[in-house]
């Protein structure tokens, strides 16, 4: 692709990576996604590994990291939105926020420089993951008959709006949140790589050429390298919260 | 495994199959690749490539059937250049990338996070009890504090009520003594005064006895001589008191 007498890659070339194992395999095919995510489980593994292994009363590295991670998901997410109830989700949304940041962060690491979850294979599938969870818990806590009813004609709204709200609750619950919490998720980290490569790209092309104005674009790609770290665990912050917040809808829906 | 777990993992699982129908991006050169080795020409000798070419020869030597294939196989081709739809999951990386969140899952569940929350729960439970321990002590300490000066105070008031019973004893000792040394001198004056009283007495008796004897010498020293002049009479007894004196010097 040809921007502004640059050549730019074809999106394909900045999302889509040839097969490493079992290539060509439509279902096994290993490329730098699947890596990516072995990665995300190793480290996040790794970590709690050695966090475990170290036990010392004044933590220090990995120990901290995920210590400061456990509880800033049990007093900044779940305490929060479910309530101390919510604690018994605290490993599984632990594990889910340390796997999407590990896989988001790899965006900036050096020679890899590739958000897994840009791609749209695993928010989607945690979306649907966390829906089913929502709705298991919201039948359990609530029986099915009353989960329905009051997800699908909340109280305090007036029987003729019913009409409008119903129809839109419905599509909500079953459809719209699912679908933001993926699309939420993957788009922001497709905006973040592509403004990366952008830089890039820029800073590559005008080094060659003119030197000199290639340091304002390199000057935005640090900028930009550092929001993208910011990013990455804002948006790892965000996919948990808002799945600890419709577990906690569906736990206590008086709230 | 807890059931929750299996649940969790049964779950993503079903995800992960439900979604394997979804279709899987191509790459451009690829797509044009297939598209070329599968073609096959109504009327054009051959096929893949070769159909390909031979396509190509006909339309350039102006036949109208070949002319209208290429251009419909140039459409087909152009629809390779096509991004892929970026919003379409690839199987293969849902299967990768949700292997590793169950593998993740159910590590985290068996060992990794119990471990950890274990440890911080203990930490907390330490420090918990550091600080109910420093509570009970400090609660000890001001007991014993509160004891202590309670003990203190007694003792003050002890020792304040000692001084003053000292202070009252020595007070009674001393009017008892004062009392007692009044007595003893009023006692000593009254027997000096009785001895002074006897010795005056005496003295008198002594003084009277002596004065009889002198008298009774002067009267004998008289009856000796002529004693009708008064003016030798007188005369008689000086004399004679004057030698008692004389005699006793």
């Amino acid at each position: 692709m040809n921007i502004f007498a640059l050549d730019f890659p074809p999106v394909s070339h900045l999302f889509q990576w040839p097969d490493i194992l079992f290539a060509g395999n439509e279902y096994i095919g290993l490329n730098k996604t699947g890596l990516i995510y072995i990665a995300a489980l190793l480290l996040t593994a790794g970590l709690f590994w050695a966090a475990g292994r170290r036990r010392s009363l004044v933590p220090t590295g990995a120990q901290t990291v995920a210590e400061a991670g456990i509880d800033f998901v049990e007093n900044s997410i779940i305490m929060q939105t479910i309530g101390p109830d919510g604690r018994r989700y605290l490993p599984f949304l632990t594990t889910l926020f340390f796997f999407v940041f590990f896989s988001n962060i790899f965006e900036v690491i050096p020679f890899i420089q590739f958000p897994a979850n840009s791609r749209m294979a695993i928010p989607l599938a945690l979306a649907l993951v966390v829906w089913a969870i929502y709705h298991v818990v919201g039948i359990r806590a609530q029986g099915f008959y009353q989960y329905f009813k009051g997800a699908l004609f909340p109280p305090g709204v007036p029987k003729a709006l019913y009409v409008l709200v119903t129809p839109i609750e419905l599509l909500q619950i079953l459809l719209i949140r699912p679908l933001s919490l993926a699309i939420r998720l993957w788009a922001n980290m497709v905006a973040g790589h592509l403004l990366l490569v952008t830089f890039a790209v820029l800073s590559a092309a005008l080094w060659g050429t003119l030197y000199v104005p290639a340091v304002l674009p390199f000057a935005a790609l640090i900028l930009v390298t550092a929001f993208e770290i910011f990013v990455s665990a804002l948006q790892a912050f965000i996919f948990t919260i808002l799945t600890a917040v419709y577990i906690g809808g569906s736990l206590h829906p008086e709230h | 495994m807890s059931r929750r777990l299996w649940a969790a993992a049964a779950v993503i699982v079903a995800v992960v199959v439900l979604s394997a129908s979804a279709a899987s991006a191509k790459t451009v050169g690829s797509c044009i690749l297939d598209e070329i080795a599968a073609a096959e020409f109504e009327g054009i000798e051959g096929e893949g490539f070769t159909a390909a070419k031979n396509l190509k020869t006909l339309a350039a030597a102006g036949d109208e059937h070949a002319e209208e294939l290429k251009v419909a196989l140039g459409d087909d081709l152009e629809g390779c250049f096509d991004a892929p739809n970026p919003i379409i999951p690839e199987v293969k990386e849902i299967v990768w990338g949700g292997l590793a969140f169950v593998v993740l899952l159910a590590l985290m569940y068996w060992k990794l996070f119990p471990v950890v929350k274990n440890l911080m729960d203990q930490r907390t439970q330490r420090i918990q009890d550091a600080i109910d321990d420093a509570d009970r002590q400090r609660a000890e300490a001001a007991e014993v504090k509160a004891n202590y000066e309670a003990e203190l105070a007694d003792a003050k008031a002890e020792a304040a009520r000692i001084v003053d019973e000292a202070r009252e004893q020595a007070g009674a000792v001393r009017a008892d003594l004062q009392a007692r040394a009044e007595a003893d001198i009023a006692d000593m004056r009254e027997r000096a005064a009785a001895d002074v009283e006897a010795s005056k007495r005496q003295a008198i008796a002594d003084l009277q006895s002596e004065v009889s004897d002198i008298a009774l010498g002067a009267a004998e020293a008289v009856l000796g001589r002529s004693l009708e002049d008064p003016e030798m009479q007188r005369q008689l007894v000086d004399d004679y008191i004057a030698s008692v004196g004389a005699g006793q010097d």
